[in-house]
């Protein structure tokens, strides 16, 4: 694959824990073209949610490398990760993570704000009206329901226009009819913004709507339906 | 029965370590422990005084006279009451060593003693030599011993000749001890002491100067010493007693008070502790609510639950207090050879447990009233709270029966402080100040969120990441300003407030001070002395003014024929004797408020002038009659009118002033005040003393020295009571910098994730701790500028002048502080990767 926006050569990653080191990634080799969607599937523990911080940069890989539109991102620091996130990468959580002290428009408009952008605000309202919170921007996160919270992390991750966009089972704590509005709204902003969208998944509907689907078991890649229909 | 339930409950509960107790822990324990350590050291002191009572006061029993010696006939009923007596003098005058341009002078307080001295205790003199030996005559002169910083002043080496009045004595050793000079209270100068015989030559004792008599007793032991007082304040007229029960009164009463005082800051200190311990409880219990609902859940009463958990947290007051008391009982014997050697009294340093349970009952009440909020609370989480999150359970008003059993806790904490200090108003006053400042860093905090909430909203602070996020965190719900606000701004507050009256009593003391302050006072002018003294400094072009008036000294017996005491109670003008003179005519600046001076030429019973606020105090009016003895004579004159007498101008000030005829036939002195330029200073004295061996000359600067002396040590123990409560402060702030450490660990992964750099994050935590610390450190300033207006105006009667330095440092140390804990507590979370820390919270 020659355009490839997220490129993984045998990238593995190891963990210290209690009982000794662990091999949570073993030889990852990946490559996912611009504008696809991929669905990472498999059973908890097959290292899912891992590979997705490794292509975030938010997990550095022990061995291999991991490339972003052309940058390694094994070799690049901490802030430099995070100029990397802040300009071409959005992430979404199954726990929302938005920040308990921030007003919805203010976790909005903070990844925006630190890309430097004058009209933050404006965006973020914006996008928050997207995801139909505009009555709801100055409520702090405590005062919202958990599809709500999402809503408001799918504007945030989507705010700058990332390239790519990393979702990590953004519907795991919600009942099947919000997730199927939060999956809605997330197919919504990537079509929108045309990003490339990583999706870890439990749900086979999800999966089903991605382009690709990358199955993972014990660490390794399993099946990738882009190589089988490549062959 | 739900009493046995909540008690397993509690033991399954708290066998899970005190992890998250140790700010509780360490704020109970210092609270405590300083509270438990200001009370030991008092209790040594009054240990010391008790066991060492007859040696301080160097008697059984002390008769004290004021201007004369006892006559042949009271000496004889003194010493036909007493196994022995030592016969004691004592007045101020000036060292002199050396002659011409060279000569060196310094004030002494000199003591003259008879060969019995001292009855009890000993001398110490370096050389190690006896007194008598020290005493004899060395070189045809008699000997003398001196204090060593009297020694060091003068310049004099053991062995050379000094002079007082005109005598000379020869210098033969240090005074290293006097076992009986803390009785002798506070003095001007250090101590010389010869034998009173040898002072016959000086000219120095003569009718009329200013000099005190002491009759030190050694009694029986067992002699009824109420009875003896009563026969000897009848027999021996004017004679003041004391006894070994209460050796050094004034000592005894200025560490009551001094250390009741420093028990309130301690106080101050277990009020910022209780912050943080309920702080901890309130992390604790949050981290709970999930038990609690599951218990609820399961059936458990809300009862139940408020008593397991009041178990656990009583437990650990128990833990705390005992902590504290540990380390309040082993600090001051761990520390007695230090305390002992600062001290100039005896301490008695050992285990008192009256001060234990003193601190003890402060910190279990204390405790209590920080925990009773947060422990009520548990009665408003629900068993949904498992289900459904609910962020901001607890953080409302309590039930009002809890609001009421805290107020009664307080006022049972205020009831115990008043009862143990015994300063029933000061307590009050200082718990509704504590009270109150609690009150204003409670809004302060709320004000300072709001405040905040609405500057990161602002158009202006858009774009700014590290200010709108250190604003947003601030502002937000469920931060740390109230917590942080509150126990840093009352650290500071007791810090400033002593700021403030430690800069303005030592300004006081400068400010009070009249433009023109005289350069001397002079006691002890003889009559015929005076005109030539008058004319030869009149004749110095240095000195611009000169002002004399007689004195002699009395002591107010009786009002209208009643004992003194009795009508004006225990008024200052009737401790002690008081200075008395006489003149024809009214001053020229007086100011007669009531009735009239009597005419120049009056020669009727004796009339008298008194101060106006003073005879207000007392109660005195016109057409009254007092009775002053003065040299063992009563002298009773009406009160014919009153005059104000300004004491700030340290000019000549008299209570009360006489017709002439009613004193002029007594033996007396004069007084004089000499303003000169302060460069000609030291010719002046050398003159004087040179012409006048029996005039003592007080440099009015130095005598400033030695009070400010005086109040810089009063002031440095109050600082230290202070920097116990800021410690306490401290911990409470580092408490809640470590207890952030999970939340800013938090922030700065989601942070990162959003694509914030380090130094970004950095700046936004330190941004916030500066915040919060300007807010404590601005409130303090305001809370302890107006405690220490309240103490200056309302406590010492002098201005109030805000003092910006001590301010400023305050402001300051507030902010490096909450900086440094901020800072210290965020290199973990700034060094986590942001996956393992959000995949932990998934």
């Amino acid at each position: 694959m020659t355009d490839a926006i997220l490129s993984l050569n045998d990238a593995t990653l190891s963990l210290d824990g209690n009982a000794g080191r662990v091999d949570i990634l073993k030889g990852i080799t990946l490559d996912i073209a611009r504008g696809e969607t991929v669905g990472l599937v498999g059973p908890s523990g097959s290292g899912k949610s891992s590979l997705l911080m490794l292509m975030g940069g938010l997990e550095r890989a022990s061995s291999g490398s991991v490339m972003a539109l052309g940058h390694d991102l094994t070799t690049l620091g901490e802030d430099a990760l995070a100029r990397f996130r802040r300009n071409h990468m959005g992430v979404v959580f199954q726990s929302f993570h938005l920040i308990a002290t921030m007003t919805a428009l203010e976790n909005v408009a903070t990844p925006l704000e630190l890309a430097g952008a004058k009209d933050a605000f404006e965006r973020a309202e914006a996008e928050l009206q997207a995801v139909g919170l505009g009555d709801r921007v100055n409520h702090y996160p405590a005062q919202m329901s958990g599809g709500e919270q999402q809503r408001v992390a799918l504007a945030r991750a989507a705010a700058p226009r990332p390239d790519i966009l990393l979702a990590d089972e953004p519907t795991g704590n919600l009942d099947g009819v919000t997730g199927q509005a939060i999956m809605d709204i997330l197919f919504g902003l990537r079509d929108r913004h045309g990003s490339t969208l990583v999706l870890v998944t439990h749900a086979p509907e999800l999966a089903e709507r991605c382009d690709r689907v990358v199955r993972l078991q014990d660490g390794k890649v399993l099946a990738d339906s882009f190589e089988r229909a490549a062959e | 029965m739900s009493l046995a339930i909540a008690s397993r409950i509690a033991r399954r509960e708290l066998s899970g370590g005190l992890k998250g107790f140790r700010v509780f822990l360490a704020c109970l324990a210092l609270g405590v422990g300083a509270i438990a350590a200001i009370g030991s050291v008092r209790e040594s002191i009054r240990g010391g005084l008790d066991r060492e009572g007859a040696i301080i006061l160097g008697g059984d029993a002390a008769l004290q006279l004021t201007y004369r010696f006892a006559e042949p006939e009271e000496r004889a009923w003194i010493d036909a009451r007493a196994e022995a007596v030592s016969e004691q003098v004592d007045f101020r005058s000036l060292a002199v060593f050396g002659t011409g341009e060279t000569a060196e002078r310094g004030l002494t307080q000199v003591k003259g003693i008879d060969n019995v001295y001292p009855l009890y205790g000993a001398v110490s003199l370096d050389p190690a030599i006896t007194l008598p030996d020290a005493l004899a005559d060395r070189d045809g002169r008699p000997g003398a011993v001196m204090d060593p910083v009297l020694i060091a002043r003068l310049g004099i080496e053991v062995g050379e000749a000094f002079r007082l009045g005109e005598q000379e004595f020869t210098l033969t050793a240090a005074l290293i001890a006097e076992p009986d000079s803390a009785a002798a209270g506070f003095a001007l100068g250090p101590r010389t002491m010869v034998r009173t015989t040898s002072l016959e030559n000086s000219g120095l004792i003569q009718p009329g100067t200013l000099f005190e008599t002491e009759y030190k007793l050694r009694l029986a032991e067992n002699t009824d010493l109420d009875a003896l007082r009563e026969a000897a304040e009848t027999e021996i007229t004017g004679a003041r007693w004391r006894d070994k029960r209460n050796g050094a009164p004034g000592v005894a009463e200025f560490v009551d008070r001094l250390g009741s005082f420093l028990v309130l800051v301690g106080l101050a200190g277990l009020a910022v502790g209780g912050v943080g311990v309920s702080s901890a409880v309130r992390a604790y219990l949050g981290e709970k609510t999930e038990v609690i609902a599951t218990l609820k859940t399961l059936g458990a009463e809300s009862r139940t639950i408020f008593l397991s958990y009041f178990i656990q947290i009583g437990v650990l007051t128990l833990a705390g207090v005992g902590l504290g008391l540990i380390l309040g009982a082993i600090v001051p014997i761990a520390f007695a050879p230090l305390i002992e050697a600062r001290l100039p009294v005896p301490a008695a340093v050992t285990l008192y447990p009256m001060p234990l349970l003193e601190a003890a009952l402060y910190g279990v009440l204390a405790a209590l009233i920080f925990t009773i909020w947060p422990l009520a609370q548990t009665e408003d989480v629900r068993a949904a709270t498992l289900f459904r999150d609910v962020g901001t359970a607890g953080q409302g008003w309590p039930r009002a029966r809890w609001i009421v059993v805290t107020l009664a806790l307080f006022a049972a904490l205020v009831a115990l402080a008043a009862g143990f200090s015994g300063l029933v108003s000061l307590t009050v006053w200082s718990a509704a100040g504590m009270a109150a400042a609690f009150i204003v860093l409670v809004a302060a905090a709320w004000a300072v969120r709001m405040l905040a909430k609405r500057i990161a909203r602002l158009r202006a602070i858009r774009g700014k990441s590290a200010a709108r996020l250190a604003l947003g965190s601030v502002g937000g719900p469920g931060g740390e300003a109230v917590s942080v606000v509150l126990s840093l701004g009352l650290g500071l507050t007791v810090l400033a407030a002593v700021g403030q009256i430690d800069s303005n009593l030592r300004g006081a003391i400068e400010r009070d001070l009249p433009d023109i302050a005289p350069s001397f006072f002079m006691v002890d002018i003889q009559p015929n002395q005076l005109e030539t003294f008058r004319a030869s400094l009149a004749a110095n072009p240095a000195v611009s003014d000169v002002q004399s008036a007689p004195m002699l000294r009395g002591i107010i017996t009786k009002i209208n024929g009643r004992p003194a005491a009795e009508v004006a109670g225990d008024h200052w003008v009737l401790q002690g004797d008081r200075g008395v003179t006489y003149s024809a005519n009214a001053p020229d600046d007086a100011v007669v408020t009531h009735g009239a001076w009597w005419p120049a030429d009056y020669s009727g019973p004796p009339q008298v002038s008194f101060a106006t606020e003073e005879a207000l105090e007392m109660g005195l009016s016109l057409g009254d009659n007092i009775t002053v003895n003065i040299l063992g004579r009563d002298i009773t004159a009406e009160v014919t009118s009153l005059r104000e007498v300004d004491f700030s101008t340290a000019g000549i000030g008299f209570i009360m002033s006489m017709n002439p005829s009613a004193l002029q036939a007594a033996p007396h002195s004069h007084i004089a005040t000499v303003y000169a330029d302060a460069e000609a200073e030291g010719a002046i004295l050398r003159d004087v003393s040179n012409t006048y061996p029996n005039i003592t000359a007080i440099r009015v600067k130095d005598a400033i020295e030695r009070v400010s002396d005086v109040l810089a040590g009063i002031a440095a123990a109050i600082t230290y009571g202070a920097l116990a409560t800021l410690v306490t402060g401290g911990v409470v702030l580092i408490g809640a910098a470590a207890a952030g450490v999970r939340a800013r660990t938090y922030e700065a992964a989601i942070l990162k994730t959003l694509g914030a750099s380090r130094r970004t994050i950095l700046t936004s935590f330190a941004l916030r701790s500066a915040i919060l610390g300007v807010a404590a450190g601005a409130v303090a300033i305001v809370a302890g500028g107006l405690a220490g207006w309240a103490v200056m105006t309302f406590v010492m009667d002098t201005d109030y002048f805000f003092e910006p330095v001590s301010a400023a440092l305050i402001v300051s140390g507030g902010v490096f502080a909450t900086l440094f804990a901020g800072l210290a507590f965020a290199w973990g979370p700034l060094a986590a990767r942001p996956a393992q820390v959000l995949r932990a919270r998934e």
